[in-house]
């Protein structure tokens, strides 16, 4: 086992998937000479050579591009966004060009690729340097949705993202790069976390919290102070968005019957619509109270402290849900 | 080494002096703004170092101070400009005052934006300046749009200025934007500031052609490629863009050759010292566009040491007044969050 931060734990997954095949490689700005922007890509350049690590101008499109051509022709790109929110640009290429390839070939020829990047709000970073559209690519046939919580789920989903051979938009949280500590497996092992398996953090039995992401460390706060008041939690991290798990949450409802889904994205049109919806067509009898969302307000993120603070979830929101829901 | 850089050899370059047109009191002013540029600089390095400014990035434009002042102090009052992340003393030289973009940089509620977004996001159509987002090339093409509305109000002679570094020029919406305004000879001036690196990208690897200029033979208008220390010479360009755009000419790219002195942003003072050679920098350094300008005022005969300091000391007292009113200005409300994001105010167009 190594002991690594959430940061060096995707870098790392890149590495040894680099080191294991050659059809693997690189794309983004900024990525090569200088290693990222965060620095995800550290010494890749030296290592992997100019060829599998491309230096790319600022074009977003060309980028994911370039991987979605290279994926047809036998190759796995990873393409770097320098904040996820930049991936508006390439757009068109995730949802139009990528997600409808292997459909329109016949089934012959898939697309895998891994579109990447830093996420999410929390560090002042504003408008555009803080956005969680997950649900963008949520509403996407043919693309796959990614995002771990831990450096043990990083390393093991980036690994199966790169192996997986479709489209996958993998969400990399900027709190967590360097806040979250923890171990994962030696290479030697091989370790691979599926996709589409949801995994849960923290077993409880009066409410299911399924979230994902940075909130994941939320809910487990919230459920270590709710624990003192007597209220169990039990925290599903989803890991993949997309393919959802729903045994693993179904199963979960079934024993807690409540249910509170914490996202960081706004509430409306979000991932927990989906999932609420989905718990309410197939375990609707098991249900003893409405369930319940905490999620940003629909609003962009803004830049001032008070602002920030006002429209993205915290902690204490997860806290006064959960009192609220086990109260009922 | 690419630190002797200046990429001339292509470029057009204006043969006309508008400069000796200007009076005394113009050259003080340029003198003056020029200034004003360094020290706002300088004063949110500071700030940000002291812990003063604790939130956001400051990207600096050390260096880079002849662009912003030479190409803004020919327009017209009723012209348009869009400044981005290395622009913010345009904000002050097309009209803000140094109190709201401080307060924009400090995210308080008397800001442009209400501290809903930080530094350069913010803009004020009544002052003719266009509010850009991070997304790097998009307000070239937005550009088209606020000048067709021009047209369409039969002002076909307002122009706009849209800054952009030589890095975003590799993004798809530059190329559309400006494809659009040649096409249809929209009075866009776009002024490339080529301060060499994207981040820490070289130009090398955004550009393809051997200036940024050459970029503009694509679309059929004019390329500049000058001096982007000389503001002289930026002032000069741009007044003769000015005249093509305004007589319907089309649109104008004016490559301003430069180099970003210091890092991308404060966090990167470090690196950029590593993934840039330091005697490139150092010699850039020496290209310094305020000692050139000063000189060249003192050649002139028109001035004494004593009428140019370094800095003017009032300079100084401005910007730490605005810094002050800033750091004193109340934040916003938290529920404010919620305000702005649609306008129900009306059911009919404005
Ligand atoms: C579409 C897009 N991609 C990436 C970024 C991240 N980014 C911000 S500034 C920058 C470098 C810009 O370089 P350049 O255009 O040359 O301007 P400079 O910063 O040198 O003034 C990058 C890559 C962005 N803001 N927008």
């Amino acid at each position: 086992m190594r002991e690594v931060t959430f940061l060096e734990a995707i870098r790392l997954a890149m590495w040894e998937e680099m080191e294991r095949d050659p059809n693997v490689f690189v794309i983004g700005e900024d990525i090569g000479r200088m290693g990222g922007a965060f620095g995800v890509t550290s010494g890749f350049f030296e290592h992997f050579g100019e060829d599998r690590v491309i230096d790319s101008p600022i074009s977003e499109t060309a980028i994911i591009a370039v991987a979605v051509g290279a994926a047809a022709a036998g190759k796995r790109g990873i393409a770097e966004m320098q904040f996820i929110d930049f991936i508006s640009y390439g757009f068109d290429q995730v949802v139009n060009v990528a997600g409808t390839w292997l459909y329109r070939s016949g089934g012959k020829t898939p697309i895998p690729i891994v579109v990447r990047g830093p996420s999410g709000g929390y560090v002042g970073g504003s408008l555009y340097h803080s956005q969680q559209f997950e649900a963008w690519f949520f509403h996407t046939p043919g693309v796959k949705v990614v995002q771990p919580a831990f450096p043990d789920d990083a390393y093991g989903l980036m690994k199966a993202a790169i192996r997986d051979n479709n489209p996958v938009v993998f969400y990399e949280h900027k709190y967590l790069y360097r806040r979250i500590k923890g171990a994962i497996p030696d290479a030697s092992e091989d370790y691979i976390v599926r996709l589409g398996e949801a995994r849960i953090r923290r077993y409880g039995s009066d409410i299911t919290v399924v979230t994902y992401g940075a909130m994941v460390h939320f809910a487990l706060e919230a459920a270590q102070r709710l624990e003192k008041e007597g209220i169990s939690l039990e925290v599903i991290d989803l890991r993949t968005i997309k393919p959802l798990d729903m045994e693993t949450i179904l199963e979960s409802v079934c024993k807690t019957s409540k249910v509170l889904i914490v996202y960081e994205a706004p509430k409306t049109g979000g991932v927990g619509a989906e999932i609420s919806a989905r718990i309410t067509e197939q375990a609707f009898e098991w249900l003893d109270a409405p369930i319940v969302r905490v999620a940003a307000k629909d609003a962009f993120v803004p830049f001032a402290e008070p602002l920030e603070k006002f429209v993205l979830p915290s902690v204490d929101d997860i806290v006064f849900a959960a009192r609220e829901l086990a109260a009922y | 080494m690419g630190s002797t850089r200046t990429r001339r050899k292509n470029g057009q370059q204006t043969a006309i002096a508008y400069h000796e047109r200007l009076e005394k009191s113009d050259l003080l002013e340029i003198y003056r703004r020029l200034w004003f540029a360094r020290i706002f600089d300088e004063a949110l390095y500071d700030a940000k170092k002291k812990g003063r400014l604790r939130r956001g990035n400051v990207y600096g434009s050390r260096g880079q101070e002849a662009i912003q002042v030479g190409t803004t102090y020919p327009l017209r009052p009723d012209d348009f400009v869009s400044p981005i992340h290395r622009d913010m003393p345009v904000f002050v030289f097309r009209g803000m005052t140094p109190e709201q973009v401080m307060c924009q940089i400090w995210g308080k509620a008397n800001a442009p934006t209400r501290g809903k977004d930080s530094w350069s996001h913010m803009g004020d159509m009544s002052l003719g300046i266009v509010h850009s987002t991070s997304m790097l090339g998009s307000t070239i093409a937005v550009a088209c749009g606020v000048l067709w509305a021009q047209r369409l109000d039969g002002r076909r002679d307002r122009v706009l200025v849209a800054y952009t570094g030589e890095g975003a020029t590799a993004t798809g919406p530059f190329h559309e934007g400006l494809n659009f305004a040649a096409v249809h000879k929209l009075p866009l001036i776009v002024v490339v500031e080529n301060n060499q690196y994207a981040y820490s990208t070289p130009v090398e690897l955004e550009v393809p052609t051997e200036t940024v200029a050459d970029r503009a033979k694509g679309y059929g208008i004019p390329g500049y490629c000058i001096d982007g220390n000389d503001v002289l010479e930026v002032y000069n360009t741009t007044c003769a863009a000015l005249e093509h755009a305004r007589a319907g000419n089309g649109p104008v790219l004016i490559e301003c050759v430069t180099y970003r002195l210091q890092g991308h942003a404060d966090h990167d003072e470090t690196r950029a010292r590593q993934y840039r050679p330091v005697e490139e920098i150092e010699l850039w350094e020496k290209r310094d566009p305020l000692p050139r300008y000063r000189q060249y005022l003192l050649k002139t005969g028109l001035f004494s040491e004593a009428e140019l300091p370094e800095p003017p000391p009032d300079i100084v007292e401005q910007i730490q007044k605005a810094i002050e009113y800033a750091i004193s200005s109340p934040d916003p409300e938290p529920h404010t969050a919620l305000e702005d994001i649609y306008d129900e105010s009306a059911g009919v167009s404005r």
